[in-house]
């Protein structure tokens, strides 16, 4: 188990320095460089400033030099600093993590909160009116995108409440009760599309496991029907859940864009987004470093909960 | 020698005056914009996200006022040797900046010499381009010698903010902290959220700002930021796209602020391509277009069709019926184009990008207008900064843009249809052309300034490499508690130190 964990953050780093290649050349690939953005299609500027400005931003330099002078900063725990504002990356990320966290953790929270009992009902209801109605939401909650909940939410929050409707965001420590009311929508946009897809996972793969030999030999015991279904099954079906968890995790982890576009939350996404727009280069491989080191550690924590809830699954 | 007209301050004073036994003081009004500024130093960010936020922190020498006439702001007046090459400004005294250090000539001779600097590395510098010496004659009165007459000069040192040189020169990160002169002081800045400005306590003019403070939430959905303002999240739009203030129009507590906008629409070609590099060719695509068509479709009928010179500026533009080729004749442009040769029509592409929408659908009804005369335009989308890229390395056919106007003629045409000008991306080369702009930038004689141009715009219009198409109407939407905020053609947003919101 130990030695297998050594083995996965060996995986990581590599990981993460082939990640870091490919955003470093992809960004650069582009048309359009910083200075070009910034300046528009509509300015005053001679070629020879232009020139001056990428020289000031060391955009001039080789490749290979540019890169390797991020790597030795990032190994010195230093992510550079922003184009324009000459901020440090780190703060900028560290000023996204609290609320990308919270965008990632409370949908995922809220979701898996609710998906296990109606999967359970869903599975052990099969055929009755509460599944088909269960069934009928799942299907409307995959097929509905959670930008589109979003603006329908703002929309219905601006015409019904419009004294109680907030967007945008403001730090917990500032104003508590701000914080809470702005973060709902969002997270229960975010949220739906999700539980949607769990309860359909789950209810397929407790529909399978129900199926086989151990649950039969089980309820031959004499268990409880209920002693079964949590007991014995709830538990093999959780292993499909899981990844589809840890994936969607990751994805909420890296921004849930369109929503942050929505409610102008400002996310992981929005500030990848931006920086790439703004082809601010230290921003964008920093930000998505962090991102892709996060989406790993998920999956590394979502491997050892396999074990935890299957023992039949074993590391070596 | 000129000085600022005194009759127009003292009614100007009066005015505020008058409306200042009225307002109602405090607050802070909730603005909502698209984008966070990429940097707040107001001699190298300028785009337009950051100018509308330092254009409440900084101030320039002089204002442009909303009927587009220089005002003096920093410099209470200013004088104009007879030769046309020596400026000197007055300063208004008992300035400070929000540091509380005074505000002199030393910092005016600073800023201009900093966007000088080609370190510094300002978009801003060739504004300075004819300016040999900057020189603070007293502790009031700044010098500027110029190396020939420059008729623009005003209009371009006008806006140029003011630094502090004494905290730029003490390490003071402009891009990240502002210490200004102006209303508004700059008092947090939380990324991709919002920007806190507080009033000014000791601001010179007194009595502003009326407001306590200006909040600009970041707000990059524009649904969202159309429906904060429908329920009062937000109270201030400011210039919004045609197509929003449609879908306002009419809403409940909410106001449209109309004004002339500045900046226009165009088809660029690129007149070194086929084809073209064939006058009579861009002649017929002229021919080609119906601008009162686009005007409709695109600026819900709320625009109007232009030449060269922004018909706000009222001095110089001339009507577009002198044009002969702004009146639709599919008929006349496929006659010029067999005279080109081209007897079956041309193909080209038309490159744009979707970030500015009257941009995107300007590129589309165009499309479907230049059919019917044989001009098969293909229409290629792309990413803006892509398209930037293109467009400054003329690589394309032709591209459907908006470019900002300017309150000078010389502003508007020099750089970009000058040969080798900076935003000459056409790669026009006209002598004659080239001689009525130098003519136009050189006399000082307002009389045949407008001969001038009036002669370059008949130029320009039919066989330029530009087909001008429309100048829309400016709009920014408030609530309609939000009074005393004047639009003005240049975008400018100075207009909210004289803000205030009513209580009833």
């Amino acid at each position: 188990m130990l030695s297998y964990a050594a083995r996965r953050l060996v995986d990581l780093l590599v990981i993460l320095l082939g990640v870091s290649v490919l955003v470093f050349l992809m960004i650069r690939l582009i048309p359009g460089d910083a200075v070009q953005i910034l300046l528009g299609a509509n300015t005053e500027v001679t070629p020879e400033q232009i020139a001056q400005m990428r020289h000031t931003l060391g955009l001039d330099q080789p490749l290979l030099t540019q890169y390797g002078g991020w790597l030795a900063g990032v190994l010195r725990g230093d992510l550079g600093k922003s184009v324009w504002t000459g901020a440090p990356i780190s703060q900028e990320i560290l000023a996204r993590l609290p609320v990308t966290l919270e965008l990632t953790v409370l949908p995922l929270l809220l979701a898996s909160v609710l998906a296990v009992p109606l999967g359970l009902l869903t599975a052990s209801w099969r055929n009755s009116g509460v599944e088909r109605t269960i069934r009928f939401f799942t299907i409307a909650g995959i097929t509905t995108p959670a930008f589109w909940l979003g603006t329908l939410f703002i929309y219905v929050a601006f015409v019904v409440a419009p004294d109680w409707a907030t967007i945008g965001y403001v730090p917990f420590t500032t104003d508590p009760l701000g914080h809470v009311s702005r973060l709902v929508l969002p997270v229960i946009a975010l949220a739906l599309p999700l539980l949607a897809g769990l309860i359909r996972i789950l209810r397929s793969s407790l529909l399978e496991v129900l199926g086989q030999d151990f649950i039969r030999t089980a309820r031959s015991k004499g268990l409880s029907e209920r002693r079964v279904l949590y007991r014995h099954a709830l538990r093999n079906a959780m292993v499909p859940l899981l990844t589809v968890l840890g994936i969607q995790a990751g994805y909420l982890f890296g921004g849930a864009i369109v929503v942050e576009q929505v409610f102008a939350i400002p996310g992981f996404g929005r500030l990848i987004v931006g920086a790439i727009n703004e082809r601010n280069y230290a921003l964008v491989q920093g930000a998505i470093l962090v991102v892709t080191a996060g989406f790993v550690l998920i999956n590394f924590v979502v491997d050892l909960l396999y074990a935890a809830v299957d023992p039949r699954v074993e590391y070596r | 020698m000129k000085t600022f007209l005194r009759a127009a301050l003292v009614s100007s004073m009066l005015l505020v005056t008058a409306s200042a036994q009225q307002v109602t003081r405090g607050g802070t009004l909730q603005l909502a914009v698209d984008q966070s500024p990429v940097g707040l130093d107001p001699h190298v960010a300028t785009a337009f996200s950051t100018f509308v936020v330092t254009g409440q922190i900084y101030e320039g020498l002089l204002d442009i006022d909303p009927a587009l006439k220089i005002r003096p702001l920093l410099a209470s007046k200013y004088t104009r040797s007879d030769d046309g090459l020596t400026y000197t400004f007055t300063l208004r005294s008992g300035v400070k900046f929000h540091n509380g250090d005074p505000f002199t000539a030393a910092d005016v001779v600073y800023s201009m010499n900093r966007v000088k600097d080609s370190k510094t590395a300002s978009p801003l510098a060739s504004r300075l381009a004819s300016v040999t010496s900057v020189k603070a004659s007293s502790p009031t009165q700044v010098t500027f010698t110029l190396s020939k007459p420059y008729a623009p000069f005003l209009s371009e040192v006008a806006t140029i903010a003011i630094v502090d040189q004494k905290y730029v020169e003490g390490g003071g990160n402009l891009q990240r902290a502002a210490v200004g002169t102006g209303p508004f002081v700059l008092k947090q800045w939380i990324p991709d959220t919002a920007l806190l400005l507080d009033k000014n306590p000791s601001y010179w003019a007194k009595g502003q700002p009326y407001l306590d403070g200006l909040k600009f939430n970041i707000v990059p959905d524009a649904s969202t930021r159309q429906l904060g303002l429908q329920s009062g999240t937000y109270q201030f739009l400011p210039n919004i796209d045609a197509s929003v203030a449609v879908t306002l129009k009419g809403a409940r507590s909410v106001q449209l602020l109309r004004s002339q906008d500045l900046a226009y629409s165009l088809l660029g070609m690129n007149v070194t391509r086929k084809p073209f590099d064939d006058p009579r060719v861009r002649e017929a695509l002229n021919y080609a277009i119906n601008r009162p068509e686009i005007v409709q479709g695109v600026y819900f009928g709320d625009a109007q069709p232009g030449g060269p010179i922004p018909p706000a500026l009222k001095a110089y533009a001339t009507p577009v019926n002198n044009f002969p080729c702004y009146s639709y004749n599919p008929a006349k442009a496929r006659d010029l184009l067999r005279q080109a040769g081209y007897p079956n029509g041309v193909d080209f592409s038309i490159l744009t990008f979707s970030t500015i929408k009257t941009v995107a659908d300007t590129a589309q009804v165009l499309q479907a207008e230049l059919a019917p005369a044989g001009f098969r335009a293909k229409i290629d989308i792309q990413e803006f900064g892509s398209f930037v890229q293109n467009w400054r390395n003329s690589n394309f056919d032709a591209f459907v843009s908006q470019n900002g106007g300017s309150i000078d003629p010389d502003g508007q045409l020099y750089r970009t249809v000058v040969s080798g000008g900076s935003t000459n991306v056409f790669k026009y080369k006209d002598p004659a052309v080239d001689a009525l702009l130098e003519q136009g930038r050189s006399t000082t004689s307002n009389g045949s300034r407008v001969r001038t141009y009036a002669q370059l715009q008949k130029t320009l219009a039919c066989r330029g490499p530009l087909a001008f198409l429309a100048y829309g109407a400016l709009y920014s939407a408030a609530r309609s508690e939000v009074r005393g905020f004047t639009p003005n053609p240049t975008r400018s947003l100075a207009a909210l130190k004289t803000t205030w919101i009513s209580k009833e």
